[in-house]
């Protein structure tokens, strides 16, 4: 039986979608990508895609179908985190999960804890101008969790908690250090001093480097694009 | 090599609790259970099994012999999600997950749907809010249910059915009895809409198969449970 057929429904801009963007990459996988400009969706993408009409999106199938209009008898596979699930499902030797159930739930136990600790504070600091303090406290949690000396979140090996977390890992950096946030100017570049130079975080600047210098994450980022985009959403040249 | 002890911390009552005591009962596992009365915690839990102090938890690899000190290098696992993925993965035969990767999303969709579109809308119900996110939501999630089969993705149990039997059932006795802080009959009204009107049929059929199962009955304490809402959410 030939290999199901993959599409995946993407944008460059959106984190979710970087965070599978990277598990296909560290999976080797063969897939189709398209991209969808969230700003100028195609009519034809909630109705044939996703009726959230959100990315990430994943269309899968024996059948060989044009991404504009996929088989409807193809399976669709939405939610950055059960995408994630689903890549290490699809490609089991890959690493992206362990295969011993505590060190899975180790995995699991990482991203879900950035999902709850950290991104509300952080969405209240950049989205909404409040003090960043909950958010450097936040990422002192995780940190925490780092394992003292390995590479990754939960191991030597590159895993889905590792794809969750980077992309935003990413975004937190750069846009701090170019000061894009609706906090008071001049408030970005001293978090990002405090969270990228300082001593108390070099966990997780090590964490950062290991992330960054990987093959997937740098294929999936691209930080002038970013800068525009972020320059874009908040009115600035 | 004998597989690993497994201590199973309980919170009584509690429908996280619940999901995991009906997933280890599902793949007939052989654990030790240690039940917690959340109002009388022990002051060596959060030192010895889980630092934030809460439940469920289970604890992998110390001797089941003394679950009041569990060895400082067994594994300590929380969250109840985490915990129905962990149970599927050590019982990989029990189908609380399927094998086929896209039945496996299937199910993590399900679950995502559930916690998504009930949490913020059923508190604000039970809460004292409009009863109609709440039935808006229920509503969304039968949608969901395949036509004909016995549960949330098929005709076999997962732990789709298992994270979301305990709330559906809490919702169903705390709205036969009209408990919540809503006004007085909101319940009983409600009740009506969605466990004995035409319109969720499905749901009923749904609710029905869940509230019959074996792991279901034993691991749901109704008089328990009732008394505990009725304190917590009752109109005094």
């Amino acid at each position: 039986m030939a290999t199901p057929d993959i599409i995946f429904y993407t944008a460059k801009v959106c984190p979710y979608a970087q965070r599978v963007e990277i598990a296909f990459q560290e999976a080797k996988a063969d897939v189709t990508r398209y991209p969808i400009d969230l700003l100028n969706k195609p009519e034809w993408y909630a109705p044939r895609v996703n009726p959230a009409s959100k990315v990430p999106a994943v269309v899968y199938g024996s059948t060989k179908s044009d991404p504009e209009n996929p088989s409807p008898e193809s399976a669709r596979v939405t939610e950055s985190l059960v995408l994630l699930e689903f890549v290490a499902d699809l490609y089991p030797d890959s690493g992206l999960l362990p295969k011993d159930p505590v060190e899975r739930a180790r995995a699991r136990f990482f991203i879900d804890a950035v999902s709850t600790k950290v991104f509300p504070p952080f969405i209240a600091f950049s989205f909404r101008g409040e003090s960043p303090d909950a958010f450097i406290a936040a990422v002192a949690e995780i940190q925490e969790l780092l394992p003292p000396a390995a590479q990754f979140a939960v191991g030597d090996h590159f895993t889905i908690a590792d794809a969750a977390l980077a992309p935003f890992l990413g975004r937190w950096e750069l846009l701090l250090r170019n000061d894009l946030g609706k906090f008071e100017e001049g408030t970005g570049p001293r978090v990002y001093k405090e969270l990228f130079q300082s001593e108390r975080f070099a966990r997780l600047q090590k964490y950062y480097a290991s992330i960054s210098s990987r093959e997937s994450f740098k294929n999936s980022f691209d930080p002038e694009y970013l800068v525009a985009m972020a320059k874009k959403r908040l009115g600035r040249q | 090599m004998a597989t690993p002890d497994i201590i199973f911390y309980s919170a009584k009552g509690s429908p996280f609790s619940q999901r995991v005591e009906i997933a280890f009962q599902e793949a007939k596992a052989d654990i030790t259970k240690y039940s917690i009365d959340l109002r009388d915690k022990p002051e060596w839990y959060a030192s010895r099994v889980n630092s934030t102090g809460m439940l469920p938890v289970v604890v992998y690899g110390s001797p089941r012999s003394d679950p009041e000190h569990p060895s400082p290098e067994s594994a300590k696992i929380a969250e109840s999600h985490i915990l129905l993925e962990f149970i599927a993965d050590l019982y990989l035969d029990s189908g609380l997950l399927p094998k086929d990767p896209v039945e496996r999303a299937r199910v993590r969709l399900f679950i995502d749907a559930a916690v998504t579109k009930l949490t913020a809308p059923t508190s604000a119900f039970f809460h004292g809010g409009s009863p109609d996110g709440f039935i808006a939501a229920l509503m969304e999630i039968q949608e969901l249910l395949p036509p004909t089969a016995n549960f949330a993705v098929g005709d076999h149990f997962t732990i789709a059915d298992a994270a979301i039997a305990p709330f559906l059932a809490r919702w169903e006795l705390r709205l036969r009895n009209d408990v919540g802080k809503f006004e007085e009959g909101t319940g009983l009204r409600v009740y009506e809409e969605l466990f004995q009107s035409e319109r969720f049929a499905r749901l009923q059929k749904y609710y029905a198969s869940i509230s019959n199962r074996e792991s279901f009955k034993n691991s749901f304490d109704p008089e328990y449970i009732l008394a505990m809402d009725t304190g917590r959410l009752g109109r005094h």
